[in-house]
């Protein structure tokens, strides 16, 4: 429960202020959560599809191709295909999140990240329609000309600034000298109890750790472990 | 629902439906690793929407109004870009507002940095963006976007 508010601090927060806002000006409440519906019934509109959008990516694009287009040799033809792709996407900024983090962890470049990212905010043909109807088609088209070569900009300052390290990865953190083993990969091959029994034992075929930290004269042998398991299942730290 | 998010929708689900056919197992495995990263995401969605909710109520767009308009061209520049940073207007209220008040013969250069920042920088997504894709990547494209939206008011106040 403490655990699920910390991860939800900001949530918490937030119904928070909406408690005390409640008590102290209802108006004012009842009027932030109208105010709050309209994103609501967007968010509702676009997070199943990006759900189902990224097991999909997830799946069935292979990596090799995402490298190759959006990788970081991909060049000022990766920013343009970035730029395609955050342009004809719908939906607002957060709903790139989940969809840029799965390419950034099938190796798209940092640069096309930013670039998806920015042109999902900025760039949306019918948001252009609607400027070039009230500020008029020249104003649209300058705006559009200089946010498109600014967010290219962005992206290789981006990418000259931060790291792929910086970026947070799903994958869990391993301790130094430890191991983790990833269960649900296991096929229970018996390699790791072959080669190094004194970690490793297949129980009803799947792998067990034995003894989780590694002593330092076998670190060497447990990595190798590491690197033969056919599932890629064990993680050395 | 806008015509892109209903294609997004009509092409998603046929991939998912042959996906399906194809490799159920694959598909759903998949769909399970989808689901813990949405999950780490959704509570700090929802407290973004209501967030907005309440920036909204705080901030009306009249006020905004009244700041796009001032007659001091630098100040109102810099204000209107820090409130379009705070703010999620959508763009249908967004861009008749600014219409109107450039109809009325304010300058353009605020204009065109609050409509800039307005969907390029993220103040209320900044907590998600950091836990996401981390603090230096979500601070280095919020600032920069922040710069890029005044120069691009500037030359555009320049040439238009």
């Amino acid at each position: 429960m403490i655990e699920k508010l910390k991860k939800n601090k900001f949530l918490v927060t937030v119904t928070l202020i909406y408690g005390i806002l409640f008590i102290t000006n209802t108006d004012k409440a009842v009027l932030s959560v109208k105010n709050s519906g309209y994103y609501i019934k967007e968010m509702l509109m676009i997070m199943p599809v990006v759900f189902l959008l990224t097991s999909l990516i997830e799946a069935w694009v292979p990596k090799k191709m995402i490298v190759e287009h959006l990788g970081d040799n991909s060049g000022l033809k990766g920013s343009f295909i970035s730029l395609l792709l955050g342009s004809v996407s719908a939906g607002p900024i957060y709903a790139a999140f989940p969809v840029c983090k799965t390419l950034l962890n099938k190796g798209a470049s940092i640069s096309s990240i930013v670039v998806i990212l920015s042109a999902w905010a900025v760039i949306k043909v019918p948001m252009l329609a609607n400027e070039a109807k009230f500020l008029g088609p020249k104003f649209m088209f300058i705006r559009w000309i200089f946010t498109t070569i600014s967010i290219i900009i962005m992206g290789y300052i981006i990418s000259k600034l931060v790291k792929r390290e910086d970026i947070p990865m799903e994958e869990e953190k391993i301790e130094e000298d430890t191991i983790l083993l990833k269960r649900e990969y296991c096929m229970g091959c018996g390699l790791c109890e072959k080669m190094s029994p004194e970690y490793f034992k297949v129980e009803n075929k799947k792998a067990k750790v034995l003894n989780k930290n590694i002593s330092y004269k076998n670190k060497e042998k447990v990595k190798e472990v590491q690197d033969k398991c056919p599932a890629k299942a064990i993680k050395v730290g | 629902m806008d015509i892109f998010t209903i294609a997004l929708w009509v092409i998603t689900g046929i991939w998912f439906v042959i996906s399906m056919i194809k490799d159920k197992k694959k598909t759903l495995k998949s769909m399970k690793m989808s689901r813990k990263m949405m999950g780490n995401m959704i509570g700090q969605i929802l407290g973004i929407l209501f967030l907005i909710g309440l920036l909204l109520t705080f901030i009306p767009p009249h006020i905004i109004k009244e700041y796009l308009g001032s007659s001091n061209t630098i100040m109102a520049t810099i204000i209107s870009a820090l409130v379009g940073s705070i703010t999620l207007i959508p763009a249908f209220v967004a861009f008749p507002l600014v219409g109107s008040i450039v109809d009325m013969g304010a300058s353009i250069v605020p204009a065109v940095a609050f409509l800039t920042t307005l969907t390029m920088v993220g103040f209320v997504t900044f907590n998600l963006e950091k836990q996401e894709f981390g603090r230096k990547f979500a601070i280095a494209r919020n600032s920069l976007s922040f710069v890029a939206a005044l120069l691009i008011s500037m030359v555009m106040g320049a040439i238009l």
